[in-house]
């Protein structure tokens, strides 16, 4: 599981030497944007300047506050200017990922290949500011699949994840596919540390049961991905 | 250089010759397009054929009035506005922004400068319509920032970094432009750091490539899917909703070093004001 104590430590450890440092001028307000790092300018413009709306409440509890700041993977996979970190950091992205990934009780079913054609088209959930996307019973979050994976010719996706076609075909029903299915859904980086693909099951995107309905629209016989 | 005249004229002519007579707004995406390979800038067929009856043209001639009106509590113009050129100086000066101003001691997007002085010079306040309604239309800011930027067309984006406090903004806004966070780990390099990439059908810039990435910082823009004209924070604040990100305030250091890393990657490559977008 990802934890953000060293984070906390790390901000801690900033706030520290922000108001020891030397860009600390008499008006509080004045910081010295100059004498800082780059990446120290930028946590101090997300976290500390009030650039952002961090006091804005979010759908899974809490402020904004939480989710602006980075927990392990997502400071070890952000690299300036493109690419991966160096091949210990990404094992141990890759290590702390496969540890996060929780199954539902009774084993990886198939679930319903029509929930999980909704499901992967709707690009509802999560979002905040001037619309809030209001989770209720009728309107949960979506998988957002369609926005960057292609899976059946009748509707546009995106381009930015492979091209899922036909997935399941190819690659039938075995209990071992079907973990790695949901592996990839809960959090792919447990194959693909550094991925750019979200981590629908350990960020609480989309439950267990939505990520089997998801996993039937690219795997089960029936669903028109695979005819 | 003689045909692009010759092609400009009509368009000058319809404008009542207020905007920038060098080019119009298309003859600048057509010439991107002819210089690189992009389905970015070619993705919509209609919106380049209706670049010449675009919106955002009759707001050019909204702002220039509002611009040379006298108006706000104390009946001034915005003639005697600084926006980094000097007092006044209006041609190119959009496509030097964000920049520092040692009146205010800070870097500002170009919205925020022409909110500065709306302030300082007319004595408008946060309360007044024409500072507070800040979307579409038939807002003040929209109307003026298009007329200033349309004087602009055309020309380079060439931000200064002269000054340590643009360098560090830049820099800073580098950084969160890779930087991930949120529900679903998104940073804006995400969507802009590949060619040819489509979230759903849509085709995204380029962030590495200015000849795209041009096109997608020359804001304001009439967004056909709004029937509005919008601004470079109004699609910043987009993007970070769609990012499942806090919103960037208005104006704030975080708008300011986004934008400053934006218009430094579309350096050298011609603004497109006001464009046309899906």
């Amino acid at each position: 599981m990802f934890k953000k104590t060293s984070l906390a430590a790390g901000v801690a450890a900033f706030t520290a030497i922000l108001f020891a440092g030397s860009y600390v001028v008499a008006d509080a307000d004045k910081v010295d944007f100059t004498a800082m790092s780059a990446e120290e300018l930028a946590e101090y413009i997300i976290l500390e300047s009030g650039g952002f709306h961090l006091d804005a409440a979010v759908q899974e509890g809490g402020t904004m506050r939480a989710r602006m700041e980075q927990d392990d993977m997502q400071k070890a996979c952000s690299v300036v200017g493109g690419g991966k970190p160096d091949a210990a950091t990404l094992e141990a992205v890759r290590t702390a990922a496969a540890a996060s990934i929780t199954y539902p009780e009774g084993g990886i079913k198939l679930g319903d290949w029509q929930k999980g054609r909704e499901l992967s088209w709707s690009g509802f959930g999560f979002r905040v500011g001037h619309r809030t996307d209001e989770h209720s019973g009728n309107r949960q979050p979506g998988g957002n699949c369609a926005n960057c994976h292609q899976k059946v010719g009748d509707r546009d996706g995106g381009t930015l994840g492979p091209d899922l076609t036909g997935y399941g075909k190819a690659r039938g029903t075995s209990d071992a596919m079907l973990k790695y299915v949901y592996d990839v859904i809960y959090n792919a980086h447990a194959y693909f540390p550094c991925t750019q693909m979200p981590r629908m099951g350990a960020q609480g995107v989309l439950t267990h049961e939505q990520i089997a309905d998801i996993m039937a629209w690219l795997l089960d016989p029936e669903s028109p991905v695979n005819q | 250089m003689f045909k692009q005249a010759l092609l400009a004229l009509p368009v000058a002519l319809a404008l009542g010759a207020t905007a920038n007579a060098q080019n119009a707004p298309e003859d600048v995406l057509q010439g991107l397009i002819d210089s690189i390979d992009s389905s970015y800038l070619t993705q919509s067929e209609m919106n380049i054929m209706m670049m010449p009856d675009s919106p955002a043209l009759w707001l050019i001639d909204d702002g220039k009035e509002l611009f040379h009106e006298a108006r706000g509590p104390n009946n001034v113009s915005l003639e005697s506005c600084d926006f980094g050129k000097g007092p006044g100086v209006l041609e190119g000066a959009f496509v030097e922004f964000p920049r520092y101003f040692a009146d205010t001691g800070r870097v500002m997007d170009f919205e925020s400068r022409l909110v500065h002085c709306m302030k300082t010079i007319q004595g408008f306040t946060d309360d007044d319509p024409a500072i507070r309604t800040k979307h579409g239309n038939a807002a003040d800011i929209t109307k003026l920032q298009t007329y200033v930027a349309s004087l602009s067309n055309g020309y380079a984006w060439n931000p200064p970094l002269d000054h340590p406090m643009e360098q560090a903004m830049r820099d800073a806004g580098e950084v969160i432009f890779y930087r991930r966070a949120g529900t679903m780990d998104f940073s804006c390099s995400t969507c802009h750091a590949a060619t040819g990439k489509r979230i759903r059908a849509s085709v995204l810039p380029n962030s590495n490539v200015p000849e795209e990435w041009t096109k997608a910082v020359s804001w304001p823009a009439f967004r056909v899917g709004h029937d509005n004209v919008r601004s470079a924070q109004h699609r910043v604040g987009e993007c970070y909703w769609q990012m499942r990100h806090a919103e960037p305030v208005w104006g704030g250091t975080g708008m300011t070093a986004i934008i400053s890393y934006w218009n430094d990657r579309a350096r050298g490559q011609p603004a497109i004001l006001p464009d046309m977008k899906r």
